[in-house]
C-alpha cells in the first residue's frame, strides 16, 4: 500500500507573541479536525516523529550570522528537523508521499539568515532539498510554492541554481508582502529560466487558481523532468484569510494538491486559525493519501467574489507574453578581493520585518557554463559592525568553480585574520558536503 | 502512596488454558489454586478456581480482583446484542474512508472543533429514525456519535431524547463519554460497550451472588487493559478487554525482585498465547493510540502490549522436516495425556520441567520423526521446538521494541535515557517460563530471568493491583465549556477568561471527588504540566484553551516475599 505520512509538529509552547499570527494556538484546531476525523486510522496513513535538524543541515543550506549561537533557532531547527525525517522516509522508499504539518515556518529565510523575517528563520524545505541532494545524490527538484506570499526565502537560496526549479505562485506582490516575486524574476546568470513567479491578482479563486497551474505551472514541471517535488503548502490563499484575498476554498487545496502531486508537502503560511486551516490541511492530506476531499467543507461563506476565468484568461496571456520577452542581464564585473577574477554582480537588501532592521548584501556569482557557478555573498547588518561572507560551491560544481570557492573562502579568512575585515565567513562547498565557519577570535569550525 | 494494606486479597486470572487463584496474606502467598479454563463457562471457573482455594465460609476477605477474558472473548467471537449505530458526522472525510466492522446510518447535523453547532438535527429525520428502529426491535440498542461531541454532547443528547420520545422502549447509548478525539474510535468504543454490556452484567450479577453465597462480603474488583481496578458496580464492559496482558505486566511488576533493572522487556507465555509488555522505570507503558480488538478500534486505554498465538499447549508439526508451531492448541500436550505434539513435550522430554509423563512425551515427538526415532533425534527435534519457539519470542521483541519506539512515554524515557537504547533484559513468566529460560537467553542473546512463581505471577499481579484513573481537562474559557476525557463529563465554565489557579482548584475537586469514592489518599497525583493556548479574537487575547491530565498511575501494592 502507498503510505502517506503525517509530521504533526505543532510548537505548542512557541510564539512570536500571545495574539501574533505564528502564535501556539495556529495549529490547535488541525490537531482536532485531524484527529477527530479518525484520520491516523486510516490504513495508509503512517505519523513520523520530528527531530532536531543537525546544524550541518542547516548551514549546509543557510549561513546564520553571526553564528547560529547568537540566533535562538530551537523551535525553527525541529521544524526543519522534521522535514528531514519525512525526506528521508521518502528516499528510503518507505513513503509514497507525506505533509509536514510544522511550524514555525521559513519560505522567506533566505540565503543568509541575521533574523526572523515573515515570521520565518529557517527554510525547512530548502533545508530538506540540499539534505537529499547531498545523502541521497537527488539531481533535480522542484519547488512549488503555493503560499499566498511570494517565497522570496528560498527563491533566493536557490536563485543560481540550475538544478531546481523554483516555481511560486502568489497573490500580486504590489498588494502584499513580501512585494516581490514579480515574472521578470526570473533566476541568476547562470540559472536563467529556473525560478518562476507567477503573480496572481486579488480575487483569483480557485478556478483561476487551477488554470494556471494546469496552463503554466505543470507543463512546466513535465518539461524539467524533476526527481522530487517540493510542496511549499501555505493555506493563506483562503478566503477566509486575514492578510490576503486569493478567495481559494479547502476544495480548492485537494484540487492544488492533485494537480501538483508533491512528493513532500510543507507546511507555511495560513492565518485563518479557524475558519481555513483545519479544513485546508485535511483537504490537502486526504489529496496526498489518495481519498476522497469532496466532503471537506468549511462553514464560512466567501467573503469577496471571484475574478471572471475570461478575465484571468486575458491576465495569463500577458503576463505569460510579459515573461517571454524577459532577457537576462546581469553586471559583470573584476572584483580584485575576489581573486581579481570576473564575477557578476548585484547589490540588494532585505528588510526583517519581525525585528524591524534592514541587511545590505553584495552578491557575485562567477558566470559559469558548466555549472551553478561559486557564490560570495557579502552581508551586513547597521547592528552589527562587522561584515560577514558567505562562500558556496554549489552541487554538482564543475573543477573550476570548486576551487575557486576554496580559494575565496582560504584568501578571505586569511586576509581577515590580520585585517579583521569580516566577521564570519561561511564555507558552503555542497560539492564535497563539506561546511566550515571561519570566525573572527575562535577559528575554524567544521560541521 | 499511603494505602492501607489489607490482610486478606484474593486474585484470580482467567487465562486461555488455566485460571490461577491466589489467596495473599499482606505480601505472602498463602493459597494457590490451578484450575483448567471452561472457555464457554467462564463465571463457573472463577468459581471453581475459588472454591479451590478452600477458603472457610465467611472467611474475613478485604477484596477479590479478578482479571477476565470474557469480553475479549465475546468481541472476538462476536457474540454481541445486536446494535445500531447513529453518527452525526456532518462535513469532513468520508465516513467510508475508514473501515467499519458493523453498518451505520448518518443523521443530519454538525459541529466544529470547538463544540459549536453548524448544522442543527433535524427532528423529522430523527423521529423516522426511531420508528423505524423499533419496528426492527421495540427494545432495539441505539449507539449515538457525533463528530466533536466530546466538546459539546448537545446534539447527541437531542437525538437521544427525541428518539426516547418517540420509542420509549430503545435502550441509548452516548459517544461523548468516551475518550477524546476521533469520532471513529469513539463510535466504535460506544458500540462495543453496548453491545457487549447484557454479557457482562450477566457474569457480574453471577459473579457477586455466588461471592455472596459463600459468605464474602470484600468488595469485588475488575482489572482494566489499564492495569487500574475498578468495583464491579463501576465497570463499563469493554474496559476489560485486555485485562489479562495487563495482569501479567502487573504480575511481573509484584514477582521480580529488587535487584530487577528498573527497565524490562515482559514476557508471559501461557498455553495458548505469549504476552509481551514493556516496564519503562518501574512503570508498564501505556499505548498512545486506544486497544484494537477484532477489527475494532476503540479508545480504551491499554497497555502497549501484544499478543502470539504461540504458547506451551500450541500445536507443533514437521513438515519437510521444517518445525512449525501452529497458532493453535487441540487441548492438553501429550505427556499428560493430549493428542497432539506441543513445545511443553519437548520441555518435558529434555527433562527441563517436571511436567507429565515422559515416555508419552517420546511418543508425541516419535510421530513427527517417522524415519528415525533414536533417542538423539528425539532430543534433536525437541530441541529445534525450542529454538523455533524462542526465535519467534525474540523476533517479536525486536519488532515491538520498533513499534514501541513511536510510543511518546518510550521517547520521553529515551530522552532521560539516552545511553540505554533498547535491548532489554527479559522478564519471563507463565507456567512454560522455565522450560524456555535457556533458549530464549541463547537467542536473545540477552539477560532473562524468570521468577519462581511464574504460574500464578498473574493472579498475583491482579490480587495487587492499585486503583489507578486520569482526568483529562480541555478548557475552553472563550465558547465556556469544559470536558473531561475519561468520564465524558462536560460542563460550563463560568470562571476567568485566563484562568491559573482556578484549573489546579477545578482538578483538585474532580481528583478528590474521585479518590475519595474509591478510598484512596486524597493527594498523591501526577500532575502533568498542562498546555494554555491564549485565543485571539481579531487582534486581542480573549481567553484559553486549556489541556492538562492528572494521575494516580496503576502499579502495585508490593512486591510478594519469595
Amino acid at each position: 500500500m502507498k503510505k502517506t505520512a503525517l509530521m504533526f509538529f505543532p510548537a505548542f509552547d512557541w510564539s512570536l507573541g500571545s495574539t501574533h499570527p505564528e502564535r501556539e494556538e495556529r495549529l490547535l484546531y488541525t490537531q482536532e479536525q485531524l484527529f477527530e476525523e479518525g484520520v491516523m486510522d486510516l490504513p495508509q496513513i503512517v505519523q513520523l516523529n520530528p527531530i532536531v535538524a543537525p546544524l550541518k543541515a542547516v548551514c549546509r543550506t543557510q549561513a546564520i550570522f553571526p553564528s547560529s549561537e547568537e540566533q535562538d533557532l530551537e523551535a525553527h531547527r525541529i521544524a526543519a528537523g522534521s522535514a528531514l525525517v519525512m525526506g528521508d522516509a521518502w528516499a528510503r522508499q518507505e513513503i509514497h508521499n507525506g505533509f509536514a504539518l510544522v511550524r514555525p515556518p521559513g519560505h522567506h529565510a533566505g540565503a543568509v539568515v541575521w533574523g526572523n523575517r515573515g515570521f520565518c528563520t529557517l527554510n525547512n524545505e530548502a533545508i530538506l532539498i540540499n539534505h537529499l541532494r547531498s545523502q541521497y545524490g537527488y539531481r533535480k527538484i522542484a519547488v512549488v510554492d503555493t503560499d499566498v506570499h511570494h517565497g522570496d526565502g528560498t527563491q533566493n537560496i536557490f536563485w543560481h541554481d540550475p538544478n531546481v526549479l523554483f516555481i511560486s505562485l502568489h497573490q500580486d506582490g504590489r498588494t502584499l508582502y513580501p512585494g516581490s516575486g514579480f515574472v521578470d524574476e526570473l533566476g541568476g546568470v547562470n540559472a536563467w529560466g529556473q525560478t518562476l513567479n507567477i503573480p496572481m491578482p486579488p480575487g483569483t479563486g480557485d478556478d483561476g487558481y487551477l488554470y494556471m497551474l494546469e496552463h503554466w505551472v505543470l507543463p512546466k514541471l513535465q518539461e524539467f523532468q524533476p526527481d522530487v517535488v517540493i510542496n511549499s503548502a501555505g493555506q493563506d490563499n483562503h478566503y477566509s484569510d486575514p492578510l490576503a484575498r486569493m478567495n481559494v476554498s479547502a476544495r480548492g487545496y485537494g484540487q492544488i494538491t492533485e494537480l501538483v502531486r508533491p512528493d513532500i508537502a510543507v507546511l507555511e503560511g495560513g492565518y485563518s486559525i479557524e475558519t481555513a486551516l483545519p479544513y485546508v490541511n485535511l483537504a490537502i492530506l486526504l489529496a496526498l493519501a489518495g481519498e476522497d476531499y469532496s466532503q471537506v467543507q468549511e462553514p464560512s461563506n466567501r467573503r469577496h467574489t471571484d475574478v471572471s476565468l475570461k478575465d484571468f484568461k486575458q491576465y495569463y496571456q500577458d503576463l505569460r507574453a510579459k515573461q517571454e520577452s524577459q532577457r537576462v542581464t546581469w553586471d559583470k564585473e573584476r572584483v580584485k578581493h575576489l581573486l581579481n577574477q570576473e564575477w557578476a554582480h548585484e547589490d540588494y537588501s532585505v528588510y526583517y520585518d519581525t525585528e524591524g532592521f534592514q541587511e545590505t548584501r553584495q552578491e557575485y556569482v562567477r558566470p559559469c557554463a558548466y555549472c551553478g557557478g561559486t557564490v560570495v555573498i557579502m552581508s551586513k547588518v547597521r547592528l552589527h559592525s562587522d561584515v560577514c561572507v558567505l562562500v558556496r560551491i554549489p552541487f554538482l560544481a564543475c573543477e573550476t568553480c570548486r576551487r575557486t570557492g576554496l580559494d575565496v573562502w582560504q584568501s578571505l579568512s586569511e586576509r581577515s585574520q590580520e585585517s579583521h575585515r569580516y566577521g564570519s565567513i561561511l564555507l558552503q562547498n555542497q560539492a564535497d558536503d563539506d561546511i566550515r565557519l571561519w570566525k573572527r577570535y575562535e577559528g575554524v569550525t567544521k560541521f | 502512596m499511603i494505602h492501607r494494606m489489607t490482610s486478606l486479597r484474593i486474585g484470580i486470572d482467567v487465562g486461555g488454558t488455566f485460571t490461577d487463584a491466589v489467596l495473599l496474606d499482606c505480601l505472602n502467598v498463602a493459597a494457590e489454586q490451578k484450575v483448567p479454563t471452561r472457555s464457554d463457562a467462564l463465571l463457573e471457573t472463577v468459581l471453581t478456581a475459588l472454591d479451590a482455594l478452600r477458603l472457610p465460609r465467611d472467611a474475613a476477605i478485604d477484596q477479590i480482583t479478578v482479571s477476565t477474558t470474557l469480553i475479549t472473548n465475546a468481541i472476538l467471537q462476536k457474540r454481541l446484542t445486536p446494535t445500531e449505530l447513529l453518527l452525526i458526522p456532518g462535513y469532513g472525510m468520508r465516513l467510508d474512508a475508514l473501515a467499519w466492522p458493523v453498518p451505520y446510518r448518518a443523521l443530519q447535523g454538525q459541529l466544529d472543533f470547538r463544540g459549536r453547532e453548524i448544522a442543527a438535527v433535524e427532528t423529522t429525520e430523527v423521529q423516522e429514525e426511531a420508528r423505524r428502529l423499533s419496528l426492527i426491535n421495540p427494545c432495539s440498542s441505539v449507539a449515538i456519535v457525533g463528530k466533536f461531541s466530546h466538546r459539546n454532547n448537545a446534539q447527541e443528547l437531542g437525538v437521544e431524547q427525541i428518539l426516547k420520545k418517540t420509542a420509549p422502549q430503545l435502550r441509548t447509548t452516548l459517544g461523548h463519554r468516551w475518550g477524546g478525539a476521533n469520532i471513529y474510535r469513539r463510535a466504535l468504543t460506544a458500540y462495543l460497550n453496548l453491545a457487549c454490556q447484557d454479557e457482562f452484567a450477566a457474569f457480574a450479577d453471577g459473579l457477586r451472588q455466588a461471592v455472596r453465597q459463600r459468605g464474602f462480603t470484600a468488595p469485588l474488583q475488575i482489572l482494566k487493559a489499564d492495569g487500574g481496578v475498578l468495583p464491579l458496580e463501576d465497570i463499563r464492559a469493554v474496559d476489560t478487554v485486555y485485562s489479562g496482558p495487563a495482569a501479567s505486566m502487573l504480575g511481573a511488576l509484584a514477582d521480580s525482585g529488587e535487584d530487577m533493572p528498573d527497565s524490562y522487556v515482559v514476557i508471559d507465555v501461557g498455553g495458548t498465547s505469549t504476552d509481551m509488555g514493556l516496564i519503562l522505570d518501574r512503570v508498564p507503558m501505556w499505548s498512545a493510540k486506544g486497544a484494537k480488538i477484532g477489527g475494532f478500534s476503540t479508545q480504551i486505554r491499554a497497555m502497549a502490549v501484544r499478543s502470539l498465538a504461540m504458547g506451551g499447549d500450541s500445536v507443533v508439526q514437521v513438515e519437510d522436516g521444517q518445525v512449525r508451531i501452529q497458532p493453535y492448541r487441540a487441548g492438553l500436550p501429550c505427556c499428560r495425556g493430549g493428542p497432539e505434539l506441543t513445545p511443553t513435550d519437548a520441555m518435558c522430554y529434555l527433562g527441563i520441567v517436571a511436567i507429565g509423563d515422559q515416555n508419552k512425551a517420546a511418543e508425541g515427538l516419535a510421530r513427527q520423526c517417522p524415519v528415525d526415532q533414536t533417542p538423539e533425534s528425539l532430543s534433536a527435534l525437541a530441541q529445534e521446538i525450542l529454538n523455533v519457539m524462542s526465535q519467534k519470542i525474540t523476533d517479536a521483541v525486536m519488532d515491538l521494541e520498533r513499534e514501541w519506539r513511536d510510543e511518546p512515554t518510550y521517547k520521553i524515557w529515551q530522552v532521560l535515557h539516552p545511553q540505554q537504547q533498547g535491548n532489554f533484559p527479559i522478564w519471563l513468566s507463565g507456567g512454560p517460563a522455565p522450560g524456555l529460560l535457556r533458549d530464549l537467553t541463547r537467542q536473545s542473546g540477552r539477560a532473562v530471568r524468570s521468577g519462581t512463581r511464574s504460574g500464578l505471577a498473574n493472579a498475583i499481579g491482579a490480587a495487587l493491583a492499585r486503583p489507578a484513573f486520569s482526568r483529562t481537562l480541555h478548557l475552553d474559557t472563550v465558547v465556556g465549556r469544559y470536558r473531561i476525557a475519561e468520564t465524558g463529563e462536560q460542563g460550563v465554565w463560568q470562571g476567568s477568561p485566563r484562568p491559573h489557579k482556578e484549573i489546579t482548584r477545578l482538578m483538585e475537586e474532580i481528583m478528590t471527588r474521585e479518590s475519595e469514592r474509591r478510598g484512596l489518599a486524597p493527594d498523591d497525583w501526577q500532575k502533568e504540566v498542562f498546555d494554555f493556548f491564549p485565543v485571539v479574537d481579531g487582534y486581542s487575547a480573549v481567553g484559553q484553551v486549556v489541556r492538562g491530565s492528572w494521575h494516580v498511575p496503576a502499579g502495585i501494592m508490593g512486591r510478594v516475599n519469595q
